[in-house]
């Protein structure tokens, strides 16, 4: 005897058919011979269908019989009759009215009281969609391999934890190893451990959670099989959209050619530049030793002509860590310059001391040697008249205005008399100043004397860089 | 008065900085090559300081050689290096601590700052 007063069961078979109304996966019951007994809400509004066309009819027949599918017909005539229940069974069909579709179904053998033959509850789950995206990541996810796959740079994709996800070939041979070794390895642990660097790992660390790339990370090693090779690294985060997996895209580019020849290139400038500078050098001494024996006022002549030498010299350090062609950073030069004249021409113990202000800006090599000479004879006028008590301030100043590059040498000293205008620049100094300008394609200002100083300015194009050489040398 | 020992591959560049040196009051030994600084080092002549050229003809980097092995045979050796080279970290370096940088092309006037800082400067 049932526990269950009749009143009590028929309220626990209205909740049971609520909630069967109310979830959203199709639910149908057949009868042993596949007639539907029953179909909920959700089955209707799925296959646009009604009780009255479904409920006693056969699956098969139902809707033109658009449900008389081989996958359905296995699942019941061979399996069911078999099994207590069947779940995950994947059938793709046309439907008329809904088009193609896959559907998850569900199947369970129900019996109650009285009926021994028993019925069957289908739950039916449209994944279409989940499929579709399923597929359509799988196509971009093999759109991507075949991609990384074609690029010659060695490429790979990190997990969080910097364990190997994937990787194009390219990586594959130069590592030495096969795709199914990689997969799951730690970064850290290919080859002979040669990526495993604090610098490198500090930058990697910081790819995903700050969203920070890694930009031309340099390294230099011995690997199993390749020998000696520079590698320039690059890293950064990749995430597809609404997809809360985040990966590291590591892509290696093989830069030892491009090194040697760039090292090649450095040896050479460096021999050429010592050469010269030796042969600078000499010219100096042999001016040193002209000097010894020469009357006193004519020895500030050879002082200044070693200073010149000096100027040019300089721009040989420029040069040496350039390439043919690159342009001069004149802030850089300007300062080798004044520490050259503050050491030719003043030494240590000087009460004038140069400063340079400059603007970051460059200036082409065939304009180079005679701006070091400009900046040279104006310092040096400046040095010479500006200071009777020996001490004093000389400001070298380089600065774009305009299209035109502004030099400006001011010095706070006594200032230029208006008689005096006509001698400074000494004569032989300001022919040369007016060759050095005309040789930069300049103008220069009438110096301005004031109560605190002289300002001689000077303007000049800005552009004889030529195109595509505006990488700058700094000292 | 101080003795200098100076170890220049080029002899004209060698040989006025000797004059130089003289002229201030110095006295001044000289050698061409790594082999001839040695023996000058080993030996048991007075020598207050070494002015080397990095670059030698015979060992790219001699000057820093000669300069090891001097402060090893003689701790207290004041040492002024110079080169035309410019002066990378990397070579930086390899320059024995406490040393001085000359950079040539150097005038009369930078030597004679460099020599007279260099010898006024604390072991």
């Amino acid at each position: 005897m049932s526990d269950i007063a009749p009143g009590e069961k028929a309220v626990s078979d209205i909740a049971a058919s609520d909630i069967v109304e109310t979830i959203p996966s199709a639910l149908i019951i057949l009868d042993r011979n596949l007639n539907i007994t029953s179909a909920n809400r959700a089955f209707y509004q799925t296959f646009r269908t009604s009780s009255s066309e479904t409920e006693g009819c056969h699956i098969y027949e139902l809707g033109n019989r658009q449900w008389d599918i081989p996958a359905l017909r296995t699942l019941l005539e061979s399996v069911i009759p078999h099994r207590a229940s069947v779940e995950g069974f994947e059938v793709e069909h046309d439907f008329p009215t809904i088009g193609r579709r896959t559907m998850l179904v569900n199947a369970r053998k129900i019996f109650r009281p009285g009926n021994h033959e028993g019925s069957i509850l289908l739950a039916i789950e449209d994944v279409s969609e989940e499929r579709a995206a399923r597929a359509e990541s799988k196509r971009n996810w093999q759109l991507t391999q075949s991609i990384v796959d074609t690029i010659r740079d060695p490429l790979v994709v990190l997990e969080q934890d910097m364990t190997i996800v994937t990787a194009s070939k390219a990586f594959f041979t130069i590592f030495g190893i096969t795709e199914g070794e990689a997969r799951g390895l730690r970064f850290s642990e290919l080859g002979q451990h040669q990526w495993d660097v604090p610098a490198l790992r500090h930058l990697m660390e910081k790819v995903l959670p700050e969203n920070k790339p890694i930009e031309s990370f340099e390294i230099e090693d011995n690997f199993p099989g390749l020998g000696r090779r520079v590698f320039n690294l690059n890293a950064r985060k990749i995430f597809q959209a609404g997809n809360h997996v985040t990966r590291m895209l590591l892509v290696f580019e093989d830069i030892t050619d491009r090194k040697q020849r760039e090292r090649d290139a450095l040896s050479l400038t460096n021999e050429i530049s010592h050469r010269i500078k030796n042969n600078l050098q000499v010219i100096v001494g042999l001016i040193a030793y002209e000097a010894r024996s020469t009357a006193l006022p004519c020895v500030q002549g050879y002082n200044a002509m070693q200073a010149r030498i000096g100027a040019i010299a300089q721009l040989y350090d420029l040069i040496s860590q350039s390439s043919r062609g690159r342009a001069i950073a004149m802030d850089a030069y300007l300062r080798e310059i004044a520490k050259t004249m503050s050491g030719s021409l003043l030494g240590n113990t000087s009460g004038i001391k140069i400063e340079v202000k400059a603007e970051a800006l460059d200036i082409d090599p065939d304009r180079a040697v005679p701006f070091g000479l400009l900046v040279n004879e104006l310092a040096t006028n400046a040095i010479k008249h500006a200071f009777p008590d020996g001490t004093g301030r000389v400001v070298l100043s380089v600065g774009q205005v305009g299209d035109q590059i502004e030099l400006t040498v001011a010095d706070d000293g006594v200032g230029m008399k208006d008689k005096d205008s006509a001698k400074i620049p000494e004569k032989r100094g300001s022919d040369y100043v007016a060759i050095f300008v005309r040789q930069l394609g300049g103008t220069i200002a009438p110096s301005v004397s004031e109560e605190t100083g002289t300002i001689v300015r000077i303007r000049f194009p800005f552009l004889l860089v030529p195109p595509g050489g505006s990488e700058r040398v700094a000292a | 008065m101080a003795v200098i020992l100076i170890v220049e591959d080029d002899v004209f560049t060698r040989e006025i900085a000797e004059v130089m040196i003289q002229d201030w009051g110095h006295h001044t030994l000289s050698a061409s090559d790594v082999d001839e600084a040695l023996i000058l080092l080993r030996s048991s002549q007075h020598i207050d300081a070494l002015f080397t050229d990095i670059y030698l003809k015979t060992a790219v980097l001699g000057g820093c050689e000669v300069a090891n092995q001097a402060i090893k045979l003689r701790p207290k050796l004041r040492v002024l290096y110079t080169t035309g080279n410019s002066i990378t970290d990397k070579m930086k370096a390899l320059l024995a601590e406490g040393t001085h940088f000359l950079p040539k092309p150097y005038t009369q006037h930078q030597l004679h700052d460099s020599v007279e800082d260099l010898l006024a400067a604390k072991i």
